[in-house]
């Protein structure tokens, strides 16, 4: 009884997973969980596969064996509508925002919702800016994305990620580039949502207070291994885990005294 | 056993500009000692290392060699590159180093130095049957990538009648306007000034035979059949198609591409089929277009030069231009042509690399295949219509 409703909890299970960019191999065999509703941090150093395992799993980079089940339905298997269809359940925020330069905010959030629903034009407007009002962007609805910062546009990103009401939310280093306040600004908003909203966050990040703050579960990507090296709550991680190298990464690589 | 050097009683001493070491050898063993300045400005790793490689070459006996530092040496990042080379180089050939003697602060850096992973090697070019391999795969890729474009291109632009694309016809409208009208002042200039130029080569030439007044069939026929579509085309592949190529390549620099796949956007739908459409409705226009200008060229320097009158001038055009198949083999090429120029500017956008050295070179390879290809492709035109007697 107990398993199956774990078991039911489970929105994304990745199994047995290969990641490679031609000959270059990313990624071995990894394997994990993310449970609804929960914030899964993907950590580890610079170069050891975070983007890549990302990628993989918002249907850009296509595994070189293993599995993607959102729902039970393998991304990399099913049919092009399929796939399109768990698409919808996505948003996802890419490291430099990656909005449409030649549209403004409000176009930018505005293009999913104009795709995939039967609103009408003047919804779709209000709504396009109550999102950006959401990750305090209002005002500037009629920017174009050059006429922003880093941190502006990645917040924007992420409103555009949040447009369709997603189930899972991707984001690729959402605090990286930005000042204290609103990374830490950012690291709220991502509890609020999670909470009020019941999205599942799927975070790349190495900023650790970050990742203290939003984590209920975290896998440690290696880069050396190419394997994931350890998973669980990075507080529990940061004290108990069996490999130095876990333990070392969330203390900044302080060594850990023993009494 | 305490003996200096079977060789010689005399230390070593390799000598450049300033910086020094001695040698000294002890049966399989030697000990090396550095002295004076080892920095950048002075070059001395240059020298050095030829004189190591000598030692070297000269005592292949030696097993081990103990490095030691003089109290007064200077030195910099030249000292610690000399030191991790004579490493290598003693490890490769099997033989140990001793570097107990150095400084903490040096053997640390030659810690660090040491290199983790095997280096690739790049760029190293070489005939061998594992090169024609990878020419022959780049080959079969490219080939195989060209060919799934131009079948996604065309399922693409069959969903357009069924209803389920996600073109937007906003995004078409905007890129008529962008390679239609804002194409005229450039179009109008040109072909105005290819039909000057051809009725003033014309001119000389006909007048030898007394039948200038030809040169109103010559403009006409060269600019309807041939020129106007051939420059409008070689234009268009310069704005157009270069254009297509910078757009979508900075959109895919900047994981804008990206961004769309993850909504479930096609880029093929939202971006590439309102350009390639737009262009292959524009193009057979502006053609339209700059066959007249063309003619008006003529017509300037004939009323203007030649002393014809306005009417003979358009009277002898309309005699030239007995069959309409004149035109429509003209419109039937631009149409082609408009094709090539959107499909080629847009494949080479969506299949640059991820760095602004190659978004300039598919920017750049865009305009030359794409007017490559539109010479080729006019040329067989030219021979299949003589051939099947159209004319």
């Amino acid at each position: 009884m107990m398993n199956n409703s774990i078991e039911e909890n489970v929105i994304l299970e990745v199994e047995n997973l290969n990641l490679a960019y031609d000959d270059y191999q990313v990624l071995e065999n990894v394997s994990f969980t993310a449970k609804r509703g929960n914030c899964t941090v993907l950590m580890g150093g610079s170069g050891c596969g975070k983007s890549t395992l990302l990628k993989s799993m918002v249907g850009l980079l296509s595994p070189v064996s293993g599995k993607i089940l959102v729902d039970t339905l393998d991304l990399w298997a099913v049919d092009q509508d399929q796939k399109t269809s768990i698409l919808k359940k996505y948003g996802v925020l890419f490291q430099g925002g990656a909005l449409w330069g030649s549209m403004n905010l409000i176009e930018n959030v505005s293009l999913p919702l104009e795709t995939y629903t039967e609103l009408g034009e003047s919804e779709i407007n209000d709504l396009a800016r109550y999102k950006l009002n959401l990750v305090g962007l209002s005002g500037y609805g009629d920017f174009y994305p050059a006429q922003l910062s880093g941190g502006m546009r990645k917040r924007a990103g992420l409103a555009r990620a949040m447009a369709l009401d997603p189930d899972i939310l991707f984001l690729d280093e959402p605090s990286a580039g930005l000042d204290p306040i609103n990374s830490n600004r950012l690291d709220n908003l991502i509890n609020e949502l999670k909470v009020s909203l019941g999205i599942t966050f799927i975070v790349v990040t190495h900023e650790l207070p970050s990742i203290f703050d939003i984590a209920d579960d975290s896998i440690f990507l290696d880069g050396q291994t190419k394997t994931l090296l350890d998973h669980g709550l990075p507080s529990h991680l940061k004290e108990n885990s069996e490999h130095e190298r876990v333990r070392s990464f969330l203390r900044r690589g302080t060594p850990i005294i023993k009494n | 056993m305490n003996y200096e050097g079977n060789i010689t009683n005399q230390p070593m001493q390799g000598e450049s500009q300033s910086s020094y070491f001695g040698f000294v050898m002890e049966g399989e063993n030697a000990s090396c000692t550095l002295s004076g300045d080892w920095s950048i400005e002075n070059n001395s790793g240059f020298e050095a290392r030829k004189e190591w490689s000598l030692i070297l070459g000269n005592y292949p006996a030696i097993q081990v060699i103990k490095f030691k530092l003089d109290s007064k040496i200077k030195w910099d990042s030249t000292l610690v590159s000399f030191l991790h080379k004579c490493r290598n180089d003693l490890t490769a050939s099997g033989k140990s180093i001793d570097f107990h003697g150095l400084p903490a602060g040096l053997s640390k850096l030659l810690d660090l130095s040491k290199a983790t992973l095997s280096e690739k090697k790049q760029n190293e070019f070489s005939l061998s049957l594992e090169l024609i391999d990878e020419t022959i795969n780049y080959f079969r890729n490219a080939t195989l990538s060209i060919f799934s474009f131009f079948g996604d291109w065309v399922l693409s632009v069959l969903r357009l009648f069924t209803g389920r694309s996600q073109t937007r016809f906003q995004d078409f409208a905007n890129s008529c306007r962008a390679c239609g009208a804002s194409a005229l002042p450039i179009v109008t200039l040109i072909s105005f000034l290819t039909g000057l130029t051809m009725a003033f080569v014309g001119s000389v030439q006909l007048e030898k035979f007394n039948a200038k007044i030809y040169v109103a069939d010559l403009v006409c026929l060269a600019m309807v059949r041939e020129m106007g579509a051939l420059m409008v085309a070689i234009i268009m592949a310069g704005r157009t198609g270069a254009a297509f190529a910078a757009e979508i390549g900075s959109m895919k620099l900047n994981e804008e591409i990206d961004s769309l796949r993850t909504f479930g956007i096609s880029p093929m739908e939202f971006l590439i089929i309102p350009r390639t459409l737009s262009l292959l409705i524009m193009i057979p226009l502006l053609t339209i277009y700059a066959d007249v200008v063309g003619i008006l060229g003529g017509l300037v320097v004939g009323t203007m030069v030649m002393d014809f009158s306005v009417i003979h001038y358009f009277e002898q055009t309309q005699v030239a231009l007995q069959s309409m198949w004149e035109v429509y083999s003209g419109l039937i090429k631009s149409v082609v042509f408009g094709l090539i120029i959107g499909l080629v500017g847009c494949y080479k956008g969506m299949h640059s690399g991820n760095d602004s050295a190659s978004l300039g070179r598919a920017v750049t390879a865009s305009v030359v295949v794409a007017v490559t290809i539109i010479v080729v492709v006019d040329a067989m035109f030219e021979v299949s219509f003589s051939y099947l007697d159209l004319r």
